[in-house]
């Protein structure tokens, strides 16, 4: 019998990969795992860490959360909010990335560069300039359309306003995305597609498009759980105005956690959060037939 | 020897409001001219400069804030040029950050000595401090409005100052207007009628409010205009909200009709009334004594005076709320030679008048020592001058938890931007501050105002 050769050359590689790996696995369980674990049991409890109040309540806090009318109501905007903002972002990062692929537009990488600009930018500070541009008195949106609307304090508008401000921001992502994918398709399934006399039109839908799918699988998932937790832009915007107009699940629970100390609460909205995000998920690995 | 200390404090504290671009090497040289008492002062509570502190030996404690930094240093560099064994250092946090960071600093074996209070916060403080050690009768001789920060015996800090709200008008748009000062209001349906006349439309569009409450009728009608009728915020008890009322209602109703009867103002015009008071396009606003610096640094082109909230019919149960601004607190958990230092820096900060004027006049807030409410400094202060007369009708409910200022806000939201009416809105705000005040410790001080009921 062969003495199976380990796969490590040498003692200090082996230490090496010790190292690594029980620093990996300290860190998530520090940072991720152990406060998953003290939010879930903080979940049954009315906790208040800052006066130090921690009271077993059972099942009292899903119960709430089940029956209160401001959280059905966040989660139908969490989820307006999320639909249409995704179908934005993969739309023109889409379209965008296209464009830029093409082979008559020069400066390819200017436009990545400029399309990738608002991503980097941080939130709080696109989040206040474009408050600023909303205003109805002195914002540049008013005198440049000529209307006259309070944009974040009508119902009508002000989760419109918020969404807009959250395409622009992040379409650029999709952008950069979209055009990695579009540089690594096998060259030779386009040319065979030519060669077979498909138009520009038949290879996309047919060709680019399929090929494109676990790409746009890819930035749908990330956008479904980065706009599940969206808050900051509702914060600086409208604090879930007018009235509750624009509250968002996220929004809640920063609500509840950092403003009414209510953890215990708080920890039971996340939780259900948490269900639901990751429901949406499969369901897009389903939808895409990518659950693999 | 006194008065020269007193101009000294009173440089230092100009310095907040109208010196903010001094570098701090300015502030150093201002701070080495302080000159050190050496007599006993004080009025019930009295500091004596000669007893020393931690034996004289070095000990350095840290003061936590959040903003206003060159008034604390001020008094630090009074303080330790009496004591120089004794070091403070300021921290600074952000407002957003204090109170999330404080209470965990607390909680640990390295908070701070001393900490800058806001009551808002009380619940998540009351169980860190350490009790004041200076006799109860000793502050209510010389401070108003202690019995209502009396726990158990024990008072943990109480109020330097009182902040409410008063009228800001724009000076030039009342004399465009063709108003004089006799024109000063006295009644809400005075006020009604100055207000119409300061209102500029172009057409159906309002040019010029003559009164904007957008983004604050909550904290500054709402609460605090059922005092005028006679109603407290909270029911006896104490405890249970008292805000799905018909007084709070009609509030409400006479801010609706401002706008959309009289037209005075519109809740599009400005998002916020401060703000656009500020920016020339309102006549007149409420607001609390922190809008008079903020006038003079933010938006010093304004004209602007300042008067008395009008009432209802000329005598009120109370012309309004107030809220304290605190002193500090004491961490209970910090070493005691530490504890020692932070409880004899409060007497200092106590009984020095010229120091409780330095930071009355940088909040504009009202003395709640009683020997200041005459002081000649504070009535050169307009937004302070005009409370002076009825200053003790004023009523303090207690550190409220903010679900009620909140849940009130958004219940006039409602009620503004999306269409409910005024009795459901109202439900919905009772409803969510008493579903979240279920486990508060608050109970409503407004049983203690000196003219209750």
């Amino acid at each position: 019998m062969f003495k199976k050769k380990h796969p490590l050359q040498s003692k200090s590689e082996i230490l090496l990969r010790n190292i690594v790996v029980t620093a990996m696995i300290v860190f998530f369980l520090v940072f991720l795992i152990i406060p998953i674990g003290i939010a879930f049991v903080g979940s049954f409890h009315e906790w208040n860490p800052l006066s130090g109040t921690y009271r077993f309540l059972g099942m009292e806090n899903y119960k709430e959360v089940f029956t209160s009318s401001l959280f059905g109501r966040s989660m139908i905007n969490t989820l307006i909010f999320s639909v249409v903002v995704i179908i934005f972002r993969v739309g023109l990062g889409l379209g965008i990335a296209y464009a830029i692929y093409s082979p008559f537009i020069k400066y390819k990488s200017f436009f990545r560069a400029i399309y990738y600009m608002p991503i980097v930018t941080p939130m709080v500070a696109v989040a206040f300039v474009w408050k600023f541009m909303y205003n109805p008195q002195i914002g540049t949106i008013n005198h440049l359309l000529g209307l006259n609307i309070n944009w974040l304090m009508n119902p009508k508008t002000a989760l419109l306003a918020v969404m807009i401000m959250t395409i622009w921001k992040d379409f650029g992502y999709a952008v950069v995305m979209y055009c990695a994918g579009l540089y690594s398709l096998p060259s030779d399934a386009l040319e065979a597609a030519k060669v077979d006399g498909a138009n520009g039109r038949q290879v996309f839908l047919h060709i680019i498009l399929p090929l494109l799918k676990p790409m746009t699988l890819f930035v749908v998932i990330t956008s479904i759980i980065s706009y599940v937790q969206a808050y900051v832009q509702i914060l600086i915007m409208t604090e879930g105005g007018p009235g509750t107009s624009t509250y968002l699940a996220s929004y809640i629970i920063y609500d509840e956690a950092f403003v009414k100390y209510n953890f215990g609460y708080a920890s039971a909205l996340s939780f259900v959060l948490f269900v639901i995000t990751a429901v949406f998920t499969w369901c897009s690995f389903r939808v895409s037939g990518s659950e693999e | 020897m006194k008065k020269k200390i007193m101009l000294i404090a009173m440089v230092s504290a100009l310095s907040i409001t109208s010196l903010a671009g001094c570098s701090s090497e300015s502030n150093k040289k201002e701070q080495t001219k302080i000159d050190v008492p050496t007599e006993v002062f004080g009025d019930t509570i009295k500091y004596d400069p000669n007893v020393e502190v931690n034996n004289g030996e070095k000990v350095t404690i840290e003061l936590w804030e959040w903003g206003s930094d060159e008034l604390f240093e001020s008094l630090i560099a009074g303080y330790t040029a009496i004591h120089p064994n004794v070091t403070i250092k300021l921290v600074n946090n952000p407002w957003e950050d204090y109170w999330t960071k404080l209470p965990l600093a607390l909680d640990g074996e390295n908070g701070p000595a001393l900490f800058n209070i806001h009551n808002s916060y009380h619940e998540n403080l009351i169980n860190y401090l350490a009790p004041l050690d200076i006799p109860i009768e000793d502050l209510q001789a010389d401070f108003t409005g202690v019995d209502a920060h009396i726990i158990d015996g024990k008072v943990y800090y109480i109020d330097y100052g009182m902040m409410t709200g008063t009228v800001y008008y724009n000076k030039d748009m009342w004399e465009a207007a063709g108003l004089t000062e006799a024109d000063i209001p006295k009644t809400w349906d005075e006020m009604r009628e100055v207000a119409k006349k300061l209102t500029i439309k172009n057409g159906d569009q309002i040019v010029q409010a003559g009164l904007n409450f957008n983004g604050d009728f909550h904290q500054n009608y709402l609460l605090g205009l059922n005092y005028q009728l006679g109603e407290n915020i909270f029911k006896e008890d104490g405890t249970t909200p008292n805000v799905n009322s018909d007084t709070m209602k009609q509030i409400m109703q006479m801010l609706v009709d401002f706008y959309e009867v009289d037209g005075v103002g519109s809740k599009d015009f400005g998002e916020k009334g401060a703000d656009s008071f500020g920016q020339g396009q309102s006549a007149m606003v409420i607001q609390w004594g922190h809008f008079y610096n903020t006038l003079n640094t933010t938006w010093s082109d304004i004209n602007f005076g300042v008067f008395e909230i009008p009432t209802f019919d000329g005598n009120p149960y109370a012309y309004n709320r107030y809220n304290g601004e605190s002193t500090f607190g004491i961490n209970k958990n910090a070493p005691k030679d530490q504890q020692a230092v932070a409880q004899d820096f409060v007497k200092y900060y106590l009984a020095n008048d010229n120091v409780q004027v330095a930071f009355n006049l940088a909040m504009s807030t009202f003395p709640a020592k009683k020997s200041l409410a005459n002081n000649e400094e504070i009535l050169k202060n307009p937004s302070l001058r005009v409370l002076a007369e009825h200053i003790d009708r004023y009523i303090w409910p207690g550190p409220m938890p903010e679900t009620v200022e909140n849940s009130l806000k958004r219940a006039g939201e409602e009620v503004f931007y999306n269409g409910v009416d005024i009795d459901t809105a109202f439900d919905e705000a009772q409803a969510t501050i008493e579903k979240d005040m279920k486990n508060s410790s608050f109970v409503s001080v407004e049983n203690l105002y000196k003219y209750a009921k």
